[in-house]
């Protein structure tokens, strides 16, 4: 009996911790399918028409359009660059430079203990002398310092779960370091550095400040959504809904992915 | 196949010596054991030969050739490894066949060979199986298929039974021996278990602080041991060891720490009354007898330990234990007094400040 009722309240527990965690989110995606009249109402309506108007008014606005796509291109080659040049770095630290790696581990983490603010105005002066300012260019560049920093963090402890040994057979089979790292260490680090990847794609998906002061006119989705809430009175809460939609998915769908990959890990156990 | 020869072999990390100056060959066809304690340089010698770590100084040669130099791909060796160290991501007939593939070979070149070591190691229903799904013993076999299919002139072996339980090391003990006798591959294995070194060695490489202590045949190693070290290292139950003093007179006797007992002329001619040295008794060489039997020595029983087939039976002489192993361990009770007796010709001595034998021959 007792075990019954410590099992319902578990539940009940979980329940409403779902409820919390999940409330807004479903609220909010409610919301981008209601028209206008169906939101501000006095009553929260739970059954309504559903419609589209909202996302189509969303990508049929020049701005958002543009701050979605400036979004994908900036963050992708973001994430891509620091990819390809934080991967092997990262490499190179676990295997040849354990000691240095530490200080270079750390080094590499206090770039992000800096207050964004604080290389914002000095990257605004050097973007306008170069004639970047304003540029996704500009933008990639510094979203990179955030990227090529978090990936190798991310990625030195996950080189170092690679057992040695599987590089050493692979070296008595007479392939060079090159071949070791593209043909064995890198798919055995394969679902960490996934991870690393995907947590490096939230982090600069989101990012508002740097935007913000560096790309104003190039603007990237957390900008354009920024701007959207300060419209004053005439809010336009369905399109407003619609847009957070389109800014949360991308972020959601890849902690799914990963959140499924981290359950694949725990249950196969460490090798 | 090939021999493999080591020239004053030097390795240090940093300044700090591992080993310091190596000489060592091995015959070809021969399977060699390098055996000692934990930090004794055994693994980092084979790794050397490995091409997987860098030698400080000295020169190593295989099948003739200087190998020094060249990458571990290059030196015609094949390596096991105590940790298996399978390839995650691949199959395991991809796992054996990967180094062929690499090279180059065609598919039908490889297939007759992956069908061949596969029924050698017993394989055949675990090729498309992943390394995860195999149990510890499988895995060592993928991974002594993966050695064994390129054909190398040498395999090294790397503590490869460690990770296993006792039966199944005992079992693949034999195979890897049984191998051996049929392919005939040159072979170095490293062990610290000094049993599987005596039962799978042509020749054991005894080493201690990076220095080879003594190298034999696994009957030179037991049955003539150059130095303590050696004797107290091999064998089960271990060896007793005793402090002496030679006495004068005729026969060549040695007294200590209650006991009495003649030595082996011809065996220890230089020994001269007065000298202090440490007698080396195997508990497997002594057997139970009257008190008046010459060489006895007689104690009170400590503990009796049931072996099966046969039992060590500890006890105390003087104030000292000292034990033996006999097949009448039955008839023993904690508290009997007890007198066994040892040959002249079993008795080991040595010098008791370096350690070393004092047998001539």
């Amino acid at each position: 009996m007792g075990k019954l009722i410590s099992a319902i309240l578990t539940r009940a527990v979980l329940g409403g911790l779902i409820v919390v965690a999940l409330g807004p989110i479903l609220w909010t995606v409610l919301g981008a399918f209601k028209e206008l009249r169906d939101i501000v109402t006095p009553v929260p309506k739970v059954f309504f028409e559903p419609t589209l108007d909202n996302f189509a008014t969303i990508l049929r606005n020049p701005t958002i359009r543009d701050g979605l796509l400036n979004s994908v291109i900036v963050v992708s080659a973001a994430v891509l660059v620091g990819a390809v040049l934080g991967i092997p770095a990262a490499h190179t630290l676990a295997r040849h430079a354990r000691k240095w790696g530490d200080d270079v581990q750390f080094f590499v983490l206090s770039l992000r203990f800096m207050p964004p603010v604080a290389i914002a105005i000095p990257f605004i002066v050097i973007y306008l002398d170069l004639g970047i300012y304003d540029t996704l260019f500009g933008l990639v560049l510094v979203y990179l310092i955030v990227t090529v920093s978090t990936v190798i963090w991310l990625a030195v402890p996950a080189f170092e779960r690679v057992p040695r040994n599987i590089e050493e057979a692979a070296a008595m089979e007479g392939c060079g370091p090159a071949e070791i790292f593209w043909r064995f260490s890198l798919p055995v680090a394969a679902p960490s550095l996934f991870g690393a990847l995907v947590f490096t794609f939230v982090l600069v998906w989101n990012e508002l400040l740097l935007a913000l002061t560096l790309a104003a006119q190039n603007a990237t989705l957390p900008v354009v959504a920024a701007s959207i809430t300060s419209l004053g009175k005439e809010v336009p809460w369905g399109v407003i809904n619609a847009a957070t939609v389109l800014l949360v998915l991308p972020p959601l769908v890849f902690i799914g992915l990963l959140m499924g990959l981290l359950n694949t890990m725990v249950r196969s156990g460490p090798k | 196949m090939a021999n493999i020869s080591c020239n004053d072999i030097v390795k240090s990390y940093g300044a700090h010596p591992v080993i310091e100056g190596l000489d060592l060959d091995i015959p070809d066809h021969e399977f060699v054991v390098f055996l000692g304690p934990s930090g004794c340089g055994k693994s980092t010698m084979l790794r050397m030969i490995a091409g997987l770590e860098e030698v400080t100084g000295g020169r190593i040669a295989i099948g003739g050739t200087d190998v020094t130099d060249l990458p571990p791909g290059e030196r015609g060796v094949a390596m096991v490894f105590q940790s298996y160290a399978l390839y995650p991501h691949m199959s395991v007939a991809d796992n054996i066949t990967f180094g062929l593939r690499r090279q180059g070979a065609s598919r039908s070149e490889i297939a007759p060979r992956l069908k061949q070591v596969a029924e050698l190691l017993g394989l055949e229903k675990f090729l498309d199986r992943k390394p995860k799904n195999l149990s510890g013993g499988q895995q060592q076999r993928v991974a002594m298929a993966r050695a064994m299919i390129k054909t190398p002139q040498v395999f090294l072996f790397d503590e490869p039974l460690s990770n296993l339980d006792a039966k199944l090391r005992e079992k693949l003990r034999t195979e890897i021996r049984k191998i051996h006798m049929q392919l005939k591959t040159t072979t170095i294995f490293v062990t610290h278990d000094q049993l599987e070194a005596m039962t799978i060695a042509d020749r054991i490489v005894l080493m201690r602080d990076g220095r080879i202590e003594q190298m034999g045949t696994p009957d030179e190693i037991y049955e003539r041991p150059a130095t303590r070290f050696v004797a107290d290292f091999i064998g089960t139950p271990a060896m007793n060891f005793v402090s002496a003093d030679i006495a004068a007179g005729d026969r060549l006797i040695a007294h200590g720490e209650g006991m009495t007992l003649e030595l082996s002329r011809s065996a220890f001619p230089d020994l001269a009354p007065g000298q202090r040295v440490e007698l080396g008794l195997r508990p497997a060489r002594m057997e139970l007898c009257t008190p008046d039997t010459s060489n006895a020595i007689t104690g009170r029983v400590v503990l009796v330990e049931n072996m099966g087939a046969e039992g060590q039976v500890i006890t105390e002489v003087a104030g000292r234990e000292v034990s033996f192993v006999t097949q009448s361990f039955r008839d023993l009770s904690p508290g009997d007094p007890v007198s066994f007796t040892i040959s002249p010709d079993h008795i080991h001595v040595f010098d008791s400040s370096t350690g070393h034998s004092l047998r001539r021959n």
